[in-house]
Formats: structure tokens, C-alpha cells, sequence
């Protein structure tokens, strides 16, 4: 019913990600915004802030605050306690490694703040390979110090071919600590690129993943998987590509992108230190531009683009298919590739420090003790 | 929900007017609404008016028809109990 309306754009998204920086302490081998290294023209706190007080105006519910890894921002806190005075409920995603006692205590006591840790398989042995050695180690402290603050965390999972036998363990993992498991889909967006045919699901894993999922209701996609919709009853979402719609993405710098799956100059609209957010979201060319497309070619002619509506651009911007034509996962197409389920990986992710950095613990307002 | 009843919004929900209506932003469940332009005085009304008298209004000026008001009830009382609207 408000497929049309969505379609054709919102007065602010609904979905909105806010990159807060490309510095990393791990370098997962699938990162989608290739995060590693500050980007030394990173937005400052005062234009953080400013930035804020706009989407404030604009009646933004809530940023989805990403990175590189956000915490490691000195102002981390600060910036998350101040877009909350505004009105603007704050999810955030962070791989935990730098989550301690004092920041479980916060995101606890704080209202309108959610938290997502980034895990890619239910043992180090399949997530380290992926986020780093000692990753998943320190992920699932991050997990039991908020589960012990009886706080209902999320945990972000890209599923693998790799990971995919494991989803029933990690889900049991998450939900018997109080968490509730979320499951998206890996792009070839970033590093992701460089490891796409070695972890993207095969077909039949997708189709498995698409029962999976009907019969989990408790788990949540982020409406990743719309592509899988065409294999029946639609799944819970929208369903639909909402870059420039009702998703984009603001870069470390201030980049304004279509949704942060697709960090490329194409998909640029604009930057808020040359106008205003609002002036990009609402005028930018690239958004108009998407707001009146729709996918065409041979999608429009299949059974099932009511529910699919041809599928994810990012992941065919990155493989090199035309915007027109089917998702290169497309669930009617036939197997393309191996079938192996362990493929060698082009990238290797970089290992963590056993010790807790100490960023971020001492800059900035930071969390009460 | 009967014509009789005022309602108003949940403290914790949001609106933002849209082209469409508005989108209801719940912060308790994080939960997204559509309110259609036919809907969205009955939901700011913040307990002003009976539906009764909103209906009528809109009946009045021809912006909704008798027979759509059984629809619009459904839709209200559903938001209702999703805890988006409390009768006063």
C-alpha cells in the first residue's frame, strides 16, 4: 500500500546511518566501508553536533551510528548522549572489543539506546578468520557484561557460507543471554568486494535461509534479504531498495551516500559542509534520480517483483550488473560459481590486541561510573 | 473503539507529516506507523473531540465518506492496542 509513497521519498529517512569514523581497531576481511584508518577530515564534534541539531529539526527518530568502529571516537559519548537530548534515539553498532563495565552501565541506564555487536559465526573458529583473531573473544565479553546489566542487546551477524551451519547455535547463544540475534546480508561493497565468491551464501543456503527465517520471527533482518521474498510469502519489511528513499548514509566526512552499501562516487549526493542535510536529502539530483526509478528490464516481466522488486543495487553496482537487471543472487537464477562451503579468503583480517585499548575511556564526557 | 471515545498519543510516540499523512515513530517498541491523510486527525485530535465529532467534520467536508468510517475505527483501535493511542 505505501510502496509508491516510499518510493517516491520521505520528508527525512527513516533509515539513516551515520558513519562516525573509519578508524578500526579490526579489519574485518568483509567491511563494507573498507574501515581501518581515521580519515584525517573526519567531521568534528562541533559539526557533529550541528548536524544533529538538524535532523532534530527535521524530526529524525533515530541514527543507526556506525563505523570503522564508533567507540573508538573520543567523543563517542558525547555525541550519543547529546543526539538523545535531542530526540534522536541512537542505535549503535560496535564490534565490543572496546565495550567495558563502565560502558555497559551507561548504554543500560541510558533510554532510546540500542547496541548491535558484530559477530560472524558462532565460534572464534569461523568468526575469527572474518573479524580478526581474539574478535570473538571479545565480542562475547562485550555481551555478558551487558547481559549482566540485564540489558536486551542485539547481536549483527553476516551470515557466510561459511557461518550458515552455525546459525542455530548462535542464535541459542544470543537469546539464552538475553540478547535477540539480527541477520544480514553480506554485500560486495568495500573489502566485501574482495571475499564476495568465497562467502556469499550458494543457492541453496539461501533457500534454507529463507525458511530459516520464516520460522524465526524473532530475528531481525534489517529487510536485507527482500531478495529471498521472491521465494514465497514475503518477508517481514518493506521489501523494497530504499536508497535515497528512505535510507542514506553520512560519511565520517560528511559525504552524503544513498545507503552505506553503496560508498561510491556514483551513489554520492552531496556533503553537509556544502549545504545543508536537508537540502541534499531533498534536492540532491542522485535522489531524485532513484526516487522515479524503478528496476526494469526482465525483472518487470517476473512473477515475483511485487515481493522483490528486482532486488539489492548495491550488491549489482559491485558485481558489475546493470541496475536494471536481476539481483546477481536473484533466487530464480541457477547456481553461478563453487558450491564449496570453504573457499580460501583474499584477505586476511588483522588480529586484535589481547589487552582492552584504553581509547576512548578518557576523553570526552564518557559514561558515569 | 466507539464514536463516543477521545483519544490522544502516547507520550513516546513521534509524528513527522509526510506526503502520504505521517509516520508515528513509537521510541517504547521502535516500531514505524503509516497514518494516511483520512486517519491523521482522528490521531493528533489529543483528546480535543469525540471520533464522533472528527468524523463529522470530515464528513462535512467531504474528505471522508460514511462508509469509510468502519475502516478508520479498525485502523484506530489496531493502534490502539499497539499502545500508539490511549482512549481518555
Amino acid at each position: 500500500m505505501y510502496y509508491d509513497a516510499l518510493r517516491q521519498g520521505l520528508a527525512a529517512p527513516i533509515c539513516l546511518t551515520w558513519e562516525l569514523t573509519y578508524a578500526c581497531n579490526l579489519l574485518c576481511v568483509h567491511c563494507l566501508s573498507s574501515s581501518g584508518k581515521r580519515a584525517p577530515d573526519e567531521l568534528d564534534t562541533t559539526e557533529a553536533k550541528r548536524l544533529l541539531d538538524e535532523w532534530a529539526a527535521m524530526k529524525v527518530f533515530y541514527i543507526n551510528v556506525g563505523g570503522g568502529e564508533p567507540m573508538t571516537r573520543p567523543d563517542f559519548f558525547e555525541l550519543m548522549e547529546y543526539s538523545i537530548e535531542q530526540g534522536i534515539g541512537v542505535k549503535f553498532s560496535t564490534n565490543g572489543t572496546l565495550l567495558d563495565r563502565r560502558a555497559a552501565r551507561w548504554i543500560a541506564s541510558t533510554d532510546y539506546l540500542d547496541v548491535q555487536i558484530s559477530v560472524d559465526g558462532a565460534s572464534p573458529g569461523v568468526n575469527d578468520p572474518i573479524r580478526g583473531e581474539g574478535s570473538f573473544s571479545r565480542a562475547r565479553t562485550a555481551m555478558e557484561l551487558l547481559a549482566a546489566e540485564g540489558f536486551p542487546f542485539k547481536v549483527n551477524h553476516v551470515v557466510t557460507r561459511r557461518s550458515f551451519q552455525g546459525l542455530d547455535e548462535l542464535h541459542a547463544m544470543v537469546t539464552g543471554m538475553g540478547g535477540q540475534l539480527r541477520v544480514t546480508r553480506l554485500r560486495p561493497s568495500g573489502r566485501g568486494k574482495a571475499v564476495w565468491e568465497a562467502l556469499k551464501l550458494t543457492q541453496a543456503q539461501n533457500r534454507e535461509l529463507y525458511d530459516w527465517l520464516r520460522a524465526h520471527p524473532d530475528v531481525l533482518t534489517g529487510d536485507s534479504f527482500f531478495h529471498l521474498s521472491a521465494l514465497g510469502q514475503p518477508l517481514d519489511g518493506l521489501n523494497m531498495c530504499g536508497a535515497g528513499r528512505i535510507v542514506c548514509c553520512v560519511d565520517p566526512r560528511g559525504d552524503v551516500y544513498a545507503c552505506p552499501f553503496v560508498l561510491a562516487p556514483e551513489f554520492k549526493a552531496g556533503n553537509v559542509r556544502d549545504s545543508s542535510f536537508g537540502e541534499v536529502w531533498q534536492g540532491s539530483p542522485l535522489f531524485e534520480r532513484l526516487r522515479g526509478w524503478e528496476v526494469g528490464g526482465q525483472c518487470r516481466s517476473c512473477g515475483a517483483y511485487d515481493r522483490c522488486h528486482g532486488g539489492c543495487m548495491a550488491v549489482k553496482h559491485f558485481t558489475g550488473v546493470d541496475l536494471d537487471d536481476p539481483d546477481p543472487e536473484c533466487v530464480r537464477k541457477p547456481e553461478a560459481g563453487s558450491t564449496a562451503t570453504l573457499l580460501p579468503l583474499a584477505l586476511k583480517p588483522r588480529a586484535i590486541s589481547p589487552r582492552a585499548p584504553a581509547a576512548s575511556r578518557t576523553v570526552g564526557s564518557g559514561p558515569q561510573p | 473503539m466507539k464514536l463516543s471515545d477521545r483519544v490522544r498519543l502516547d507520550d513516546a510516540v513521534a509524528l513527522r507529516p509526510e506526503r502520504f499523512g505521517a509516520l508515528a515513530y513509537s521510541y517504547r517498541d521502535r516500531q514505524l506507523f503509516f497514518v494516511d491523510h483520512a486517519l491523521l486527525p482522528f490521531v493528533e485530535s489529543a483528546g480535543g473531540h469525540t471520533l464522533g465529532e472528527i468524523a463529522g467534520d470530515l464528513e462535512a467536508a467531504g474528505k471522508v465518506t460514511k462508509e469509510a468510517l468502519p475502516r478508520l475505527l479498525t485502523v484506530l483501535e489496531g493502534l490502539r492496542r499497539r499502545g500508539v493511542l490511549h482512549v481518555l
